[in-house]
């Protein structure tokens, strides 16, 4: 585990919004692999931390849960984005595109000065 | 807003526990099973793939409880629980609740309302503007207990100020006056100068003030009400500014509204101010007639110090007016307007502040102890949570809580008791205790009472739980508890000297309320009803008129069946005013008058010869009055025992002559016929000054607006009412009678001391309480924590009496310190008290001894029943205790 990188707790969050916007509805187990898989399995994450990130996230109304049936015909927990969700996407991709800019030129202009 | 709708759900998430809880165990066993599948179709055995699973959630408990965390609002969850643990830990040991609860209630309440009562007089800001700039100021003389001013003077004073930005003046006394129209009534009318509202920086609510024209001979004359009086007469109507009104039969314009909590300075009741009219007479400086009582308005920055130098030069001129004889008597007087108004209350204001910081003191003193005894008590429990892994934050939180808890439920009762304390000092309270009437809870300080024993309370309360928990607390075998011990004890020694001061103070006071029932009055008061009858002026202008009615009223009151006497005076004994002259204005043939000083006042009175019969006064020598000393030629004077001592020394004062000025006239010589007994007239502490009487005659040359009739009657005074008012009707029906027995006339005279040593009685009943209760919980605290040595001690052989005498001796050394130590304060503090005290030394040492065998025995009961019980321990049961 030590050599993959832990999640950051603000960033799970929009892991999980964008997890969901790319696959549909889907339950916690699922979103957990999907993410590791999307990192390209750089990145562990700890599925228990994945639970209270849901949790926050419905109560704050960008995601719905609900009672359903897996593939393998197993009863899950589906989440799926709502709309307030998937405009909270646009705007934390964005502003995460932004930081990443800023952090981007000043890391640049940094290496530039030395 | 999306944090606030989290926030809201998770609000609600603390409340719906059961349903989610068992919908997050479904989600992760589901997580799980999803995640084995996974791992088996990896091709993984089936418990290496459940237990990867649960590696990689990190572990079940820990998931759940992350979740749970961001499900509710967790601190509000610990604080529900803290809150449901200490309600438990309360209903668990419900003495400890109720002593605790009831201390804070006794402590918070007594302060509360005593306060609420004491800020009035000593504190609260009077309703005027700048009132610390406000005055009274004129000449004080032995005859009147206020400083007052002659007319004439005060009109040179106005012309040159001096230290005053400006000054107004009142007539003294605010007179009866009616409004005679359809529904009279009597009101109370106070004459100002114009100048008094500008002066007190007061502004009409309504209307307009009084302006200078008002106050010139012939204006028309105008009035300002109360606003009690707008308010019941003229139901607030702006309609009532310009009304004509009739006052006394005369009409009186309405041009103002005095605000709603506009009160006189002199504090009389007033519903309506009329401007003074200054008559050019009245300043005659050569026949000063009119007094006055002056206010003035500092100029900014001046003092009072200041102000009565820069009056010297007007007083000395004024000193004209004095005979010479009498000038070392009269002085200049200044003091601020408040301290005019309290001087009487002062003193009685700060003991009872004091008497309740001391209830408070103790209160705090109290449940600090409980709490103190309480967590030494709680150690086991608080060692056993910590290693059950409670923090110590947690813990402290967990103590924290229940001392709130229990300063919740002590407020709340607090207020019961302050409201209750302050209904109870507003009914039992005499007349003329200075604004009582308006006393409110204070809410500020209930809630200062309550912040001040709270934190006492948890400074000491608290401190326990900061100590890190021993291992060998788990034991129950304590050793820390005894490190606080000496605090412990101090706190009871300074709880029993603190209730030791308060209860010598209520024994002096007792004391004093006793000697002042029992002071000899001079007369006999049982079985005596008085009328009182007051003439108005505006239909009895004339004496002639005064002597009719009163002559009537004698006849016809002399038939009233079931009166064994019957008897007219001016004045009444044992407190009021009589009619008065100076010692030193007694004539006496053959012997000047003394060069030096007025003699003190010597009160006179006209009664009917039946008076000293009525109220059983002794003639001592010589004769009472007869009806023949009535007649228009006889000049009879009776003196009273101590003025024929000091007019006549050494002599027989019967057959003597003497004369003295009453009314400004020189009277004619009069012969005494008779000495009669001492007789209180002016209050029961007082020495009371001598006296002399007079026949009431029929005489328009002495004026008679008032008079009692006195009846020695068998019958209650409700009986009699009805006979007498209705003979009085018949003469007049409009003149107003009041009834009252001599004995609650008298008997009113002592209810101001009654009601202080009441009241200080109540807060020394409660330290005594207070400090009970606190040797209790600390002797019964002691017991409990030597179970086992006691049941070691009586396995070998101490008997049950040897018992209770250890666990006794125990605490006596500290409470016969602390005895002492309030000896030592009440000695002290007494002398405080001296000025309240009648007739009682304040180091009264039998006293002193009363209030100490009383708190002792009380520490001893406190003590007692503990000691009993420790006494009784089964020493098999003790021994196992561990």
């Amino acid at each position: 585990m030590g050599d993959k990188a832990d999640v950051w707790q603000g960033t799970l969050a929009l892991m999980i919004l964008k997890t969901l916007e790319s696959m549909g509805a889907l339950h916690g187990y699922g979103i957990a692999r999907r993410i590791e898989q999307t990192s390209g399995d750089l990145l562990s994450v700890n599925y228990g931390t994945l639970y209270p990130a849901l949790l926050k996230l419905e109560q704050e109304g960008y995601i719905d849960s609900e009672w359903g049936t897996s593939d393998n015909n197993r009863k899950a927990k589906f989440y799926k984005l709502t709309r307030t969700g998937r405009k909270q996407l646009e705007r934390e991709t964005r502003d995460w595109r932004q930081t990443q800019e800023i952090l981007a030129k000043f890391l640049g202009a940094r290496e530039q000065t030395s | 807003m999306r944090r606030v709708r989290g926030w809201l759900v998770r609000l609600g998430g603390t409340f719906r526990k059961s349903r989610t809880e068992a919908e997050l165990s479904a989600e992760l066993e589901s997580h799980l099973q999803l995640h084995v599948a996974d791992n088996l179709r990896a091709g993984m055995t089936p418990e290496e793939a459940r237990r990867e699973a649960l590696i990689k959630l990190g572990g079940m408990e820990q998931a759940k409880e992350a979740y749970r965390e961001r499900r509710g609002l967790p601190w509000i969850e610990t604080s529900w629980q803290d809150l449901q643990m200490a309600v438990r830990a309360l209903k668990l040991r419900p003495g400890f609740a109720a002593i605790t609860i009831l201390t804070l209630a006794l402590g918070i309440g007594a302060t509360t309302a005593v306060f609420s009562v004491v800020d009035r007089i000593l504190f609260r800001s009077l309703p005027y503007d700048q009132e610390e700039r406000l005055v009274s100021f004129g000449v004080k003389a032995p005859f009147e207990g206020n400083e007052f001013m002659l007319a004439p003077e005060y009109a040179v004073l106005r012309a040159q100020p001096g230290p005053f930005e400006s000054m107004t003046s009142l007539t003294p006394g605010a007179a009866d006056c009616d409004l005679t129209e359809t529904n009279p009534v009597r009101l109370s009318c106070a004459v100002v100068e114009t100048t008094f509202l500008s002066t007190f920086g007061l502004h009409p609510l309504a209307g307009r003030g009084f302006s200078s024209e008002d106050g010139r001979p012939g204006a028309p004359r105008v009035a300002l009400i109360s606003y009690g009086l707008w308010r019941a007469r003229f139901a607030s109507a702006a309609g009532a500014i310009g009304k004509t009104i009739s006052v006394d039969g005369k009409p009186i314009q309405i041009v103002g509204v005095l605000p709603q909590k506009f009160e006189m300075p002199n504090l009389e009741a007033t519903d309506l101010l009329l401007p003074r009219v200054l008559d050019e007479a009245a300043l005659d400086r050569n026949h000063p007639r009119v007094i006055l009582r002056a206010f003035g308005r500092l100029k900014p920055s001046v003092t009072i110090a200041q102000a009565v130098v820069g009056l010297q030069p007007w007083f000395q001129d004024s000193l004209r007016f004095v005979p010479p004889q009498f000038r070392s008597e009269v002085s200049l007087q200044v003091r601020s307007l408040r301290e005019r108004q309290t001087a009487d209350s002062r003193v009685a204001a700060w003991i009872l502040f004091g008497a309740v910081a001391a209830v408070l003191l103790l209160a705090c003193t109290n449940v600090t102890n409980l709490l103190l005894v309480r967590a030494v008590g709680r150690q086991r429990e608080l060692a056993i949570r910590a290693a059950l892994g409670a923090s110590r934050i947690r813990l402290a939180r967990q103590m924290l809580t229940e001392a709130l808890l229990l300063a919740f439920l002590g407020g709340i009762a607090g207020f019961a008791v302050a409201y209750g304390l302050l209904r109870a000092f507003v009914i039992m309270a005499p007349e003329g205790i200075l604004r009582l009437q308006q006393a409110a809870l204070d809410f500020r300080v209930l809630g200062f009472c309550a912040a001040v024993t709270l934190m006492s309370a948890m400074l000491f309360g608290l401190a326990p739980s900061m100590d890190k928990p021993a291992p060998e607390w788990l034991a129950g075998r304590t050793t820390a508890g005894t490190g606080r011990g000496w605090l412990r004890q101090t706190l009871v020694a300074a709880q029993i000297a603190g209730s030791l001061i308060l209860l010598a103070g209520a024994a002096m006071l007792l004391r004093s309320l006793w000697n002042i029932q029992n002071v000899p009055i001079g007369f006999d008061a049982r079985h005596v009803v008085i009328a009182q009858i007051s003439l108005a002026e505006h239909s009895y202008p004339d004496p002639t008129k005064q002597i009719a009615f009163f002559q009537e009223v004698e006849s016809k009151l002399s038939r009233i069946p079931g009166t064994e006497v019957m008897a007219l005076s001016d004045t009444l004994p044992p407190a009021g005013r009589t009619q008065a002259t100076f010692f030193a204005a007694i004539d006496v043939p053959g012997r000047p008058r003394p060069a030096q000083g007025t003699g003190g006042m010597v009160g006179w009175r006209m009664v009917t010869p039946s008076y000293f019969a009525s109220l059983r006064i002794p003639i001592v020598r010589g004769r009472g009055f007869t009806e023949a000393d009535r007649a228009p030629a006889e000049k009879p004077v009776i003196l009273s025992q101590t003025l024929a001592a000091r007019l006549f020394p050494g002599e027989e004062a019967l057959g003597k002559m003497m004369r003295f000025t009453a009314f400004d006239r020189q009277g004619p010589w009069r012969i005494v016929v008779g000495i009669a007994g001492d007789v209180k007239n002016s209050g029961l502490t007082n020495g009371g000054d001598p006296e002399f009487y007079i026949p009431w005659k029929n005489d328009p040359e002495i004026y008679v607006g008032r008079g009692f009739v006195i009846l020695r009657s068998s019958l209650s005074a409700a009986s009699l009412a009805p006979w007498v008012r209705s003979e009085i009707a018949e003469v007049d029906p409009t003149v107003p009678v009041e009834f009252a027995t001599m004995e609650t006339r008298v008997g009113n005279l002592a209810s101001r001391p009654r009601f202080d040593a009441m009241l200080l009685s109540f807060f020394a009943a409660t330290g005594v309480l207070l400090a009970g209760l606190g040797l209790f919980g600390v002797v019964s605290f002691s017991v409990s924590r030597r179970t086992q040595e006691i049941g070691v001690r009586m396995a070998l052989g101490a008997t049950p009496q040897n018992i209770s005498r250890l666990v006794l001796l125990s605490i006596a050394s500290w409470a016969v310190g602390g005895a002492a130590a309030g000896v030592i304060g009440a000695w002290f503090g007494a002398r405080l008290l001296q000025s309240l005290l009648f007739e009682v030394s304040a180091h009264d040492p039998a006293l002193l001894l009363t209030a100490v065998l009383i708190l002792l025995m009380v520490a001893i009961c406190a003590a007692w029943i503990p000691a009993r019980r420790a006494a009784k321990v089964d020493p098999m049961l003790a021994l196992r205790c561990e």
